[in-house]
């Protein structure tokens, strides 16, 4: 793989919107988690281009289980390479990101695109206090990351991803206790049963989302910080 | 032409609940004929779906719901439910303050616009719906239905299967508030007797203007 970077192909993070290429609902069930939605339609619409030359697709603890289908069904029905790899990494690289305050957005990006690229020169990274939790795997619409405050710090397989521990499941599981945190998931993901009992667990907050956040969604987040926090947003 | 009348208003997904401050008297009326006419009102301060913009102060629905229950209701623990059209939610207070909300966001399993459609639709008077109808799973309003009427076709009156899907929407409410003893209902669903009978624990109808009590509440003190 060194080779062909080194050779000036480029790697997508197929989870992330791509450019130029809107997601095409056409090939998983509709009850379907909306990431895993998006991928395969980026691999189609790479495919189309004749710009795909190998999808490394990620199918141990480290993802889900359908991922790990879908690679499958994708070796066993087209001729799209795959490399399936797993990732049980359990030597923490730290998480200063999800600890800092930056804001929930930014600290989401970074920790998105740190998959691919180093941090930008320069950036510090101070540790707060957490104000608030946010439980749970990039969403999506990241549009909800900026209901939060910036002192929000990041909980669940996206802190494990900042950390390079991607099948962590203890550390998925931690959160600070006594801080109002909302635990997220997107709808039809088999996280949904963590996000679910560990907000019953810490007296958080469950929030399943398909795609874009809707009216209520936002509603309800925005009083759990104002009952909690008094937060009535950044205005 | 007149002054705008200076208002409070819930502007939820069907209907719009006011109240007026110079008369303090209240309306419904639906949301999109009261959309219409905006312009013959001056709204001070609104919650609700239905208005984003040119709506005075905003004010959050569960935020409403929780000061209004609080100023109808006088126990210091109590759990109260909102059926609106499009979804459902509560809150949940302990020694009178907030100790627990959640809102039922995704999914159209809880909305009062299926209840209210289905019982218009079969036309059954609620007086007529059997005590001891089975519940219907009730996953969501559509997967609900289908099951309501795969009964229907195997024979079951039209009469059992709907109270068997309120029932399953009761089911789901009560698992959303945790099964408290008692339940104080808010919303248009507090009208419809065979939902309010649906449930299996003491349900209080506390009726459509909730959430406008709250933000008399909000408005009179301007904690806004
Ligand atoms: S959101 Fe859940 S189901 Fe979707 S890709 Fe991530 S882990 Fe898998």
């Amino acid at each position: 793989m060194q080779e062909r970077v080194e050779n000036g192909a480029l790697i997508f993070d197929l989870d992330e919107p791509l450019a130029g290429r809107p997601v095409k609902d056409i090939y998983l069930p509709n009850a379907y988690c909306s990431i895993l939605k998006r991928v395969v339609s980026n691999i189609f619409s790479l495919r189309e281009d004749g710009g795909l030359d190998l999808v490394i697709a990620t199918v141990g603890k480290c993802k889900c289980d359908g991922m790990r289908n879908i690679a499958s069904w994708l070796e066993r029905t087209t001729d799209i390479p795959i490399l399936k790899v797993e990732n049980d990494n359990a030597k923490g690289a730290g998480f200063p990101i999800s600890r800092s305050g930056l804001p929930l957005l930014k600290k989401m990006e970074l920790i998105v695109n740190s998959v691919f690229a180093p941090l930008p020169d320069g950036l510090t990274l101070e540790e707060c206090a957490p104000k608030c939790g946010f439980w749970g795997v990039p969403p999506y619409d990241f549009g909800i990351l900026e209901l939060f405050p910036d002192e929000t710090h990041i909980f669940g397989w996206t802190r494990c991803m900042e950390n390079k521990t991607p099948a962590d499941i203890e550390m998925e599981c931690e959160v600070a206790s006594g801080v109002p945190t909302v635990f997220f998931t997107q709808s039809f993901c088999q996280k949904s049963a963590f996000a679910y009992n560990l907000a019953r667990e810490h007296g958080g907050l469950y929030v399943e989302v398909d795609k874009m956040m809707s009216h209520s969604t936002r509603a309800k987040i925005e009083a759990f910080l104002e009952f909690n926090l008094g937060w009535r947003g950044k205005r | 032409m007149s002054a705008p009348s200076p208002i409070l208003l819930d502007c939820g997904t069907g209907y719009a609940k006011i109240f007026n401050l110079e008369d303090s008297t209240r309306a419904i009326v639906p949301a999109r004929r009261f959309i219409k006419k905006l312009s013959e009102y001056d709204i001070k301060a609104s919650t609700g779906h239905n208005l984003s913009s040119g709506a005075g102060v905003r004010v959050n629905e569960l935020v409403a719901l929780a000061e209004g229950s609080l100023s109808m209701v006088d126990e210091p623990d109590f759990t109260v439910l909102d059926c609106g059209a499009r979804d459902v939610k509560y809150v949940q207070i302990r020694n009178r303050r907030v100790a627990g909300m959640d809102w039922n966001t995704e999914c159209g399993a809880f909305a009062g616009q299926v209840v209210e459609l289905l019982t218009r639709y079969l036309d059954i008077e609620p007086e007529n719906l059997p005590s001891d109808a089975p519940r219907i799973p009730v996953v969501c309003g559509v997967l609900g239905m289908t099951s309501m009427f795969d009964m229907i076709s195997k024979g079951k009156s039209h009469e059992e299967a709907l109270a068997g899907f309120l029932r399953g929407v009761a089911f789901n409410c009560e698992t959303l508030v945790g099964r408290p003893d008692r339940l104080y209902l808010s919303g248009g669903l507090c009208d419809n007797k065979a939902f309010v009978s649906a449930f299996t624990r003491e349900t209080i109808p506390l009726g459509r203007f909730v959430l406008i009590e709250g933000l008399r509440k909000i408005y009179s003190e301007k904690i806004i």
